[in-house]
């Protein structure tokens, strides 16, 4: 079905939701097609299509939600799932008064076509195993690089939303992913090193710029080094981390915190609740001076970046941490109310078209550094700590204070200079006191961004996309190893 | 739609594929629930979904297709997509056949008819009950009560056909009044058969006892996992189990198989028809069977995929979908009153992930309940904490196991682990 068709499709359901009398309704009409290919060692292991369609109807009755969704574009079956939606939402309004109520939003007209300049369901599959080929050789060079695996992924997500209210817009998406592992064994130990960061809104484009090539001699080199180096040692210490493990960091200990559902207790059964109370907004010291996070729906790339969000919203830009102050939670037009917001951000979305949607995190990073400064000067006051690029381990309590970080590759830094590589080092520290301790951040030199695909929360479970980024930055006296002994 | 119905396509995939090699699944599945937080209902939903994977293979290069189109007449259409994947697709010197003809497939009764048609008013009045017990002791609930079904018809070229159903209600419950807070994870094939009202109760009580929570100690202490505390750490031994990666040096199962893995009171089983019930074949249509992994502490099998199996002289294995561990007698309570000395007692965990996968160390959370217990006694609880541990360090120091209890697809008893320094 092309776009025309399900802009169409979206207009008419909202219509039959009039017709049915709801205080509000929106259909979610999406087509998604993906492939994967994933080399595991020198092999493809997997070539795998899926198209995927289908349709989401939500509605208000009473101030009770009601959706019911359904695979594939049958009209029967579509008529069906309408009534369904409206069938769940009175049940719930004959059981409990509702209490749903949506900010004020202008209501949208408008097509998004995200930046896509080689579609990459048109390169030749041959180009495309050659390159994953090509990849799974190069870290195989070398015998103690036991496993491997090489991926790439595409999709091509196609989404019309229209309402009862006159919203009519939809998007035209393609991401695209590379990923790259190498898994060295040697001495009974295992060490991996992987390409970090992850999909992008774009198209053959980013797998070139993303250099598979010389990622893979990069894995297969660092994880060698890796699985031969000594284990990281223990105590306080300074840590200077690169965007890549930032990405993380940041997603894990602001991006979830900032959440407006967690701060209501809608996630308190799943994903948790968050340290942060309604009234911390604008108030509450949550960094350092230095330390300020935009939240960006509108960055080309970002894989947040949708055109409009599930509520018909469109892509904002604003400050969650400003000069190390809380701002405001991300939020959705039900959240937004409740947390003293008259408008939403637009941070409302659903995994696909059987989903309901829910507030998840925007696009966000951490603002590079004004002052011309590198890693390598951050590194140069320095007198003990550790280097740290990409991500490993990662864990952090339900109210998203208390957390563990590993990483994906190590170096100890000593009198302002990295010295030797290392592995199994952990970190421990709480969110405040981490973002706390930062007292330096480089310039947008060496800015780096992750795509992340497979954020999870909800009940039933939902993947959602965002991008984050940083700049290379400093953190003093964080407690460092003590892992399972 | 009906079984004949999915078989009809299936059939049809079968007969038109212009390859040798071809495996047809065709699954129908709904999943209605209520969702709760803030004590509101946040989600109403019903959805529905019907999905077809067709596996095709020329002898040396094979494709997978997944489409949202079901019926007979989007066939050709659907099998020439995937014919475009194939042609393209390199060969695979891994290549397996299909499964072989003959596989006898486990009857598993996993259905109730009332579970498959339920109105969506029971649960939304089961989500009401929790709220208002909520409301009425000053807490808050949030959760998730549903029920789902799930139809599915496989097929091989090999001449391979099976069809199964199951049925699924399920509520997860978690009150709080601030940091004091208790969960439940309920489940079951029948509606019928979910305790509601008496986990809301109990649910409440605990929240009641988890009260004026202080700051753990250091020092050592006995650990009482209660069911899903224990349940939490059984995935990442069952990930690390795979014998390839073992057999590559990977997991901290390599070389392992036959040897002491855990202590001897230690047993871990898959069962497909039991009180857990697994899928009768996985994506293949390979038959599955009851499973002993782990026989009083030694690693007997290990799951692998068929190729690795012709390659190392083992008999293709696969988790069915459950995971048992064998228990003894007693509940919580019983472990509780008969642990001596100094002892923590944890409801479940939260965020575990793996440190180290070669090392099989694990770092987590405490959450919705820990308490301290001296001399069989909870004296008070205590306020989360974070952990970092090995688990088949911890299952080798098993003191005690009390009667298995479900949750979810696991089942798992009660148990104690010896001194352990916190």
């Amino acid at each position: 079905m092309m776009i025309d068709e399900m802009r169409d499709q979206a207009e008419r359901i909202a219509g039959q939701l009039r017709d049915r009398g709801v205080d509000y309704g929106d259909a979610r009409v999406e087509s998604t097609d993906l492939e994967s290919l994933t080399y595991r060692k020198q092999r493809l292991a997997e070539s795998d299509f899926q198209a995927s369609l289908g349709v989401g109807v939500r509605v208000l009755v009473n101030g009770c939600w009601g959706f019911a969704s359904c695979s594939g574009f049958d009209s029967d079956l579509v008529e069906k799932t309408v009534d369904r939606a409206v069938l769940v939402a009175r049940a719930g309004a004959g059981v409990m008064e509702g209490s749903v109520k949506l900010s004020d939003e202008a209501p949208a007209i408008g097509h998004y076509d995200g930046p896509c300049v080689r579609n990459p369901f048109e390169i030749p599959r041959s180009e495309k195993l050659d390159l994953l080929a090509r990849a799974a050789d190069i870290m195989h060079a070398s015998p103690l690089i036991n496993m491997s695996w090489s991926n790439l992924r595409f999709e091509r997500k196609r989404r019309a939303f229209g309402s009862t209210e006159g919203t009519l817009v939809s998007s035209d998406l393609v991401f695209s992913m590379p990923t790259i592992m190498a898994y060295a064994v040697h001495n009974d130990d295992m060490q991996n090193r992987g390409f970090q960061e992850g999909a992008r809104i774009a198209g053959w484009e980013w797998i070139e710029q993303a250099d598979m090539i010389f990622w893979a001699e990069k894995c297969r080199e660092e994880a060698i080094m890796k699985v031969k180096a000594p284990e990281g040692p223990s105590g306080v210490m300074d840590l200077v981390l690169d965007g890549t493990h930032l990405s993380l960091t940041m997603h894990e200990s602001v991006g979830h915190p900032t959440e407006s559902d967690r701060v209501l207790g809608w996630e308190a059964s799943m994903a948790g609740r968050t340290f942060l109370n309604i009234d911390d907004q604008e108030k509450l010291k949550y960094g350092s001076e230095i330390v300020n996070f935009i939240a960006d729906n509108t960055i080309p790339y970002g894989v947040a970046s949708w055109g409009w969000d599930d509520d018909g919203v469109p892509g904002q830009k604003w400050y969650t941490i400003k000069d190390g102050i809380f701002q405001q939670f991300g939020s959705a037009r039900e959240t937004a109310l409740l947390v003293n917001r008259k408008h939403s951000t637009g941070c409302c979305r659903a995994m696909n078209f059987a989903s309901f949607p829910i507030n998840r995190q925007p696009n966000f990073y951490l603002e590079p550094g004004k002052e011309p400064i590198t890693p390598d000067d951050l590194i140069s006051d320095v007198n003990k700590g550790i280097y740290i690029e990409g991500r490993g381990s990662f864990s952090i309590d339900q109210r998203r204070v208390n957390f563990q970080f590993g990483g994906d590759m190590f170096w100890e830094i000593k009198n302002g200079k990295k010295v030797q590589p290392l592995k199994k080092v952990i970190y421990r520290s709480k969110t405040r006191d981490f973002w706390g301790s930062c007292d330096g951040i480089a310039d947008e030199r060496s800015f780096k961004t992750m795509g992340l695909l497979t954020c999870g929360k909800g009940e039933p479970m939902q993947s959602a996309r965002m991008t984050h980024g940083a700049s290379t930055s400093r953190f003093r006296n964080i407690e460092v190893g003590g892992g399972a002994e | 739609m009906t079984k004949d119905e999915l078989l009809e396509v299936i059939e049809a995939v079968l007969e038109k594929a212009e390859v040798p090699d071809v495996v047809a699944a065709l699954t129908e599945s709904r999943d209605a629930a209520v969702r709760f937080g803030q004590n509101r209902i946040t989600q109403n939903m019903d959805t529905f979904e019907r999905k077809l994977r067709i596996t095709l293979g020329d002898g040396s290069r094979k494709t997978v297709y997944s489409t949202h189109r079901i019926d007979v007449d989007a066939v050709p259409d659907i099998l020439e997509k995937a014919m475009d994947m194939l042609k393209t697709a390199s060969p695979d010197p891994e290549y397996m056949p299909p499964v072989p003809a003959g596989q006898i497939y486990p009857v598993v009764d996993a259905w109730d008819s009332r579970t498959a048609d339920a109105d969506p008013s029971e649960r939304i009045e089961a989500a009401a009950r929790a709220i208002g017990t909520a409301k009425k002791n000053g807490m808050e609930a949030a959760g998730l009560v549903g029920v789902s079904y799930e139809n599915t018809a496989i097929g091989t070229s090999t001449g391979n056909l099976a069809y199964h159903r199951s049925t699924d209600a399920y509520m997860r419950l978690t009150l709080d009044r601030g940091k004091p807070s208790s969960f439940r994870d309920l489940s079951a094939e029948a509606w019928d058969d979910l305790p509601v009202d008496s986990a809301i109760r109990e649910v409440a009580a605990e929240v009641e006892a988890d009260e004026n929570q202080k700051e753990l100690e250091p020092g050592e202490y006995r650990l009482i996992f209660e069911p899903e505390a224990a349940g939490n750490l059984l995935p990442f031994i069952a990930w690390s189990m795979n014998a390839r990666p073992a057999d590559e040096g990977l997991t901290i199962f390599s070389g392992r198989q036959g040897e002491m893995v855990t202590g001897g009171n230690f047993t871990m089983t898959s069962e497909v028809n039991g009180v857990l019930k697994g899928t009768p074949f996985n994506s293949e249509g390979l038959a599955s069977g009851d499973a002993l992994w782990i026989d009083k502490g030694r690693l007997v099998n290990q799951p692998c995929t068929r190729y690795w199996a012709q390659k190392t002289g083992r008999e293709p294995l696969f988790i069915p979908g459950t995971l048992a561990i064998e228990g003894d007698s007693g509940s919580v309570e019983d472990l509780v009153s008969s642990t001596p000395g100094r002892a923590l007692l944890f409801r479940r965990f939260w965020y575990i992930r793996f440190v180290d996968q070669k090392e099989l160390s694990l770092t987590g959370m405490t959450r919705d309940g820990v308490f301290l217990v001296e001399d069989g006694k909870i004296i008070h609880p205590v306020k989360d904490f974070r952990w970092n541990w090995k688990p088949l360090d911890l299952f080798s120091r098993i003191e005690k196991l009390g009667a298995p209890q479900r949750k979810g697809q696991i089942s798992v008893p009660p148990m104690v682990i010896g001194p352990t320094a916190l």
